[in-house]
């Protein structure tokens, strides 16, 4: 018996891999993940640039503004990644309006009587948001410091002022501690960590649902079940299925790869912007916690991946044809959506018990369990319970709901498919 | 040899079988007889170990049938059971290596195959390219390419041309030489009664005819008298005690008669007309089905 499983796992695997579809869908995968690693490039050579960066020309008329403005500045853009250049300029304000081009803008520092200072802000059309939004920073930075030298404050105490806060963060909780920039790296970081696995889920679904679909449509399947048990078919199902998304997953990370060698022409350096990006998952906590939990979140999306291609394999079973398998993926795909959009959204959920619940629910539990783990919503304990409550789950699928994948194999009945699968459940075979 | 030992099989309440007993020697062919849900896929299934009967047995050369022994059972389904996006080997192939044969056998069986139904160049095209015909003969095929012991036809026959009826016939008979038992199901009474030696006529689960064919045919006692003349006195021959109907079928008249010691009394009525055909039938299977089905609806 073990030979016919090994070869139906065999089967279903060679007929995916060697499908269309798969084929097709890799193909757009890789180019997909190649244009968004590569985005600055292809932006580039439409003729935008994510790169280039503003330049603001600036007289000084107070002869005190421009340097208290660039230091500003530079600090600023020190820690972000907009790219903002400040540059003097000797010129006249007409002539240097004269040659103003798309991307520069001219600041004029002008000496005031009622406010110390005061600026024009010049440019060609509407200054970008972000943009924007700095230079005002800088220009009240600057008007602060302007006052506070004109109201002869020396440059000592000028700089005190000016130096931001000096903050020693304690947390009590020891295992609650957690940096409050995390909330920034999850809702950026954390929802492209989880969305190739929670891609990876919808292709188990569809694969193993489709294909007993399939075989119960063309009553192939009492041909199969005479061969094989229903508890040999469903297993082999389940191992296909799931090689199948490992092996899909580390194709993503080969395109991954390749994405980045395009990118970096030949050398496997991290773009800077993702750079400093993961620095500042470092600084939050982020990576450490990511790192401590890898054992247990690898642990939980295997038995995740088990769980889901049982249930979808056992409702698949209760289907008659393709317009039922479409309504079964249906409550799946709104279980896992919702499971996505607690785990990227768990930071405004503190202190809530409901949510907290929520993660030790199997088909919720992978997504939202590490999410809570890294805000420090919860402990290493609860990431067990929901691995232990997972692990009942799949036992309990495995014992009924393979009875129940017994009964609905073989039924072809007219009723609605959750009748069906009432009446499956309820069967004296169950 | 097939021996199905009183099985009764009950959905919920509802009793799909009843105490259904018979047996199919090797090298036999049986008929299994039904109207739509008389139960006979359930005891297809029964007897393929897809269901567990509620009561009795079912044992195949003495033993009882599990996955150990379902290899030597081949069944051709009702409905096409055939994954139409494969090739015609690799369907082939699929389900051969599941009835636990080697690629390289299932390659040499499979190539006398399409050679005997005239489809060798079929071997490589996609199932859906195919006619329903030649889709039934694959599926043929795929139920024999590993010789069973037991085979259960259901409706075999669909989609095919009387041409290739014939080529399958052929086929039928050469695997009931090798000493093959055959289970055959059919709505057409006239292949069940050129192919099969007994047979069993189920009515909601339940056997209400059951024996050798020409046995069957004997017991009914209701017969049909073919005339063929003319001036035939139809009028009377109505009248006559045991008549039970007259019908012009083409060119001659069918009465039916109550049973054989009528038809004397119809030959005295038309023996001075200028007749061309009197012949005392036998009824068909197809009206003893309608008649005993019809009996117990009743």
């Amino acid at each position: 018996m073990s030979k016919k499983f090994w070869y139906l796992v065999k089967q279903s695997l060679g007929k995916k891999i060697k499908s269309k579809w798969f084929i097709g869908v890799n193909i757009m995968l890789l180019l997909v993940i190649i244009a968004l690693i590569n985005i600055n490039s292809i932006i580039s050579f439409f003729g935008g640039d994510f790169n280039e960066s503003t330049k603001v020309y600036v007289i000084d008329q107070t002869e005190i503004s421009y340097p208290i403005f660039k230091s500003s500045m530079d600090t600023m853009m020190k820690q972000e990644e907009e790219k903002i250049v400040i540059k003097e300029s000797k010129k006249e304000e007409k002539e240097l309006k004269k040659n103003l081009k798309d991307n520069e803008v001219a600041i004029i520092f002008e000496n005031s009587q009622d406010n110390y200072v005061q600026t024009k802000l010049i440019s060609k059309e509407k200054i970008n948001n972000t943009t924007y939004q700095y230079l005002m920073q800088g220009l009240n930075a600057t008007k602060t410091s302007v006052a506070l030298v004109k109201t002869n404050t020396s440059p000592e105490l000028l700089q005190k002022i000016s130096s931001p806060m000096e903050i020693e963060r304690i947390v009590l909780s020891e295992e609650k501690s957690v940096d409050e920039n995390m909330e920034m790296v999850m809702t950026t970081l954390f929802p492209t960590v989880i969305l190739p696995f929670f891609m990876l889920i919808i292709f188990l679904v569809q694969m193993i649902g489709g294909e007993i679909c399939e075989e119960k449509t063309t009553k192939s399947m009492e041909i199969i079940i005479s061969n094989v048990s229903p508890k040999v078919h469903l297993l082999s199902k389940v191992v296909a299925s799931n090689v199948f998304i490992l092996l899909q997953g580390l194709l993503l990370v080969i395109y991954s790869v390749i994405g980045i060698l395009i990118s970096t022409k030949g050398k496997l350096i991290i773009d800077p912007s993702i750079d400093t990006l993961l620095n500042a998952a470092a600084t939050s906590g982020f990576t450490d916690k990511l790192l401590t939990l890898l054992p247990a979140i690898l642990v939980m999306m295997i038995l995740s991946f088990l769980a889901y291609s049982l249930v979808a394999g056992i409702l698949a079973a209760m289907t008659t044809n393709m317009e039922d398998f479409n309504q079964l993926q249906t409550p799946i795909m709104l279980v896992l959506l919702a499971g996505y959009y607690l785990a990227i959204m768990a930071g405004m959920f503190e202190g809530s018990i409901f949510i907290r619940i929520l993660s030790y629910v199997p088909f919720l539990s992978c997504l939202v369990a590490p999410s809570l783990y890294i805000i420090g919503e919860t402990t290493m304990l609860d990431v067990f319970i929901s691995i232990i409550v997972l692990i009942i789950t799949i036992i309990i699928l495995a014992k009924y709901g393979l009875k129940v994948y017994k009964v609905g194999i073989l039924n072809y009945s007219n009723d609605k498919l959750w009748h069906r699968l009432g009446k499956a459940i309820k069967s004296k075979e169950v | 040899m097939l021996q199905v030992k009183n099985i009764t099989k009950y959905y919920g309440d509802y009793k799909a079988v009843d105490n259904l007993s018979f047996e199919v020697k090797d090298g036999e062919i049986f008929g299994l007889l039904g109207e739509n849900g008389a139960g006979k896929t359930t005891t297809f299934r029964i007897i393929l170990g897809l269901l567990e009967q509620t009561e009795g047995e079912v044992l195949l050369d003495g033993k009882h049938i599990d996955y150990s022994l379902t290899d030597k059972i081949g069944y051709v389904t009702e409905e096409r059971s055939l994954l139409t996006k494969m090739t015609v080997k690799e369907q082939i192939l699929f389900y051969g290596i599941l009835k636990g044969m080697k690629e390289e056998k299932i390659e040499k069986e499979l190539k006398k195959w399409l050679h005997d139904f005239e489809i060798e160049d079929y071997e490589n095209r996609k199932i859906k390219e195919l006619s329903k015909g030649n889709q039934q003969k694959i599926q043929f095929i795929s139920a024999v390419i590993h010789h069973p012991k037991l085979l259960i036809l259901d409706e075999p026959f669909t989609g095919l041309d009387p041409i290739n009826v014939e080529l399958m016939k052929k086929a039928i008979y050469q695997l009931q030489k090798e000493g093959c038992s055959i289970i055959f199901s059919s709505h057409q009474m006239e292949h069940i009664e050129n192919f099969c030696e007994k047979l069993i006529i189920l009515v909601k689960g339940k056997a209400i005819v059951d024996g050798y064919v020409k046995d069957v045919k004997k017991e009914y006692k209701k017969k049909n008298v073919a005339l063929r003349g003319e001036k035939l006195p139809l009028e009377e021959i109505k009248k006559i005690k045991g008549v039970l109907s007259v019908e012009k079928q083409k060119e001659e008249y069918i009465v039916k008669i109550e049973d054989e010691t009528i038809a004397p009394k119809i030959f005295n009525k038309v023996k001075t007309c200028n007749i061309t055909k009197y012949d005392v039938e036998e009824p068909t299977l197809n009206e003893i089905f309608i008649a005993k089905v019809g009996e117990v609806r009743e």
